[in-house]
């Protein structure tokens, strides 16, 4: 499967979410949906995916909005990718999606496909939000430092 | 990358022939009967080898298809760029709006990913394929055929 384009939004908007949470620690959807550019009805698909994965949770009220429910040291791209797109399995008859109609353990090619599925997982695994924030802030800094040698 | 069907048939196809040449060229047909794929299909993915240096093939009786060079000489990598173009995780388009939240995303996951799976594409080679098509366990070369036990 390739990554659609839930999945790249999904991860933009919980760095999204835990750049600007703020002090109440959430954040509205409108704000959200501003920022990143999508309908509050697209927005609204992906954090319920969000939500049954217990990435994020809602709170009410009037100035209700989003927060994140794991902190951004430990929410991995692989879980955020996971309760959007599912398995990440680089082809369907790793997870009997697809069926060629051949017998699985005899497949030469099968161990290539599982180690590629695992290469994918691991290097999900090992990005973290707050990898994703430091970044963001490394951008800023060289755009600053830019400017001052000016 | 969604390997596709083209890449995971072709692929398979491609070990087969890779086991069953013995100084001939090896027919279409010989493949698609025991690959359970239509020769039609496999003409397409074959040709797309060939114009891209993986096979050669022989025209008329006796002819077949054969590998361009050693199989510990072709890789995975090129194999599924040959048929698929090179691997991306993925191909969403932002219609060019990016921030800098969008391009720490890409820089640290999807460029990482597609790295680290060229990494291993580009150290798989077919001989790699066919060590475990060969295997002993398996019932010799003719794996794959109807299971007549």
């Amino acid at each position: 499967m390739k990554i659609s384009t839930k999945g790249v939004y999904a991860m933009e908007i919980v760095a999204d979410l835990a750049l600007h949470a703020g002090e109440e620690q959430k954040e509205s959807l409108g704000n959200i949906a501003r920022r990143r550019g999508l309908s509050e009805k697209y927005l609204e698909r992906i954090i319920k995916a969000l939500k049954e994965k217990g990435i994020v949770e809602s709170v009410r009220g009037a100035r209700g909005g989003y927060r994140l429910l794991v902190p951004p040291e430990q929410l991995t791209a692989r879980m955020v990718l996971q309760a959007v797109e599912g398995p990440l399995a680089p082809v369907g008859c790793l997870t009997g999606e697809t069926d060629c109609q051949m017998d699985c353990n005899a497949c030469p090619t099968r161990p290539l496909w599982q180690e590629m599925w695992d290469c994918i997982l691991d290097a999900a695994d090992q990005v973290t939000v707050a990898h994703i924030l430091a970044e963001t802030k490394r951008e800023e800094k060289r755009g600053i430092d830019r400017t001052e040698q000016i | 990358m969604k390997i596709s069907t083209k890449g995971r048939y072709g692929l398979r196809a491609l070990v087969d022939l890779a086991v069953n040449v013995s100084g001939q060229p090896v027919p279409l047909t010989a493949i698609a009967a025991r690959q359970r794929m239509s020769v039609n299909y496999l003409e397409q993915v074959f040709g797309q080898l060939r114009r891209g240096g993986i096979l050669q093939s022989t025209k008329g009786a006796g002819g077949g298809y054969s590998l361009s060079r050693d199989p510990s000489c072709i890789t995975v990598r090129e194999i599924l760029e040959v048929l698929e173009g090179p691997f991306c995780i993925t191909d969403a388009d932002r219609d060019g709006r990016e921030d800098k939240i969008s391009r720490a995303v890409r820089a640290l996951l999807w460029e990482e990913i597609d790295r680290r799976t060229a990494c291993l594409l580009e150290e798989k080679t077919l001989n790699d394929l066919i060590k475990k098509e060969a295997d002993p366990d398996n019932a010799g070369k003719q794996v794959h055929a109807e299971t007549d036990a």
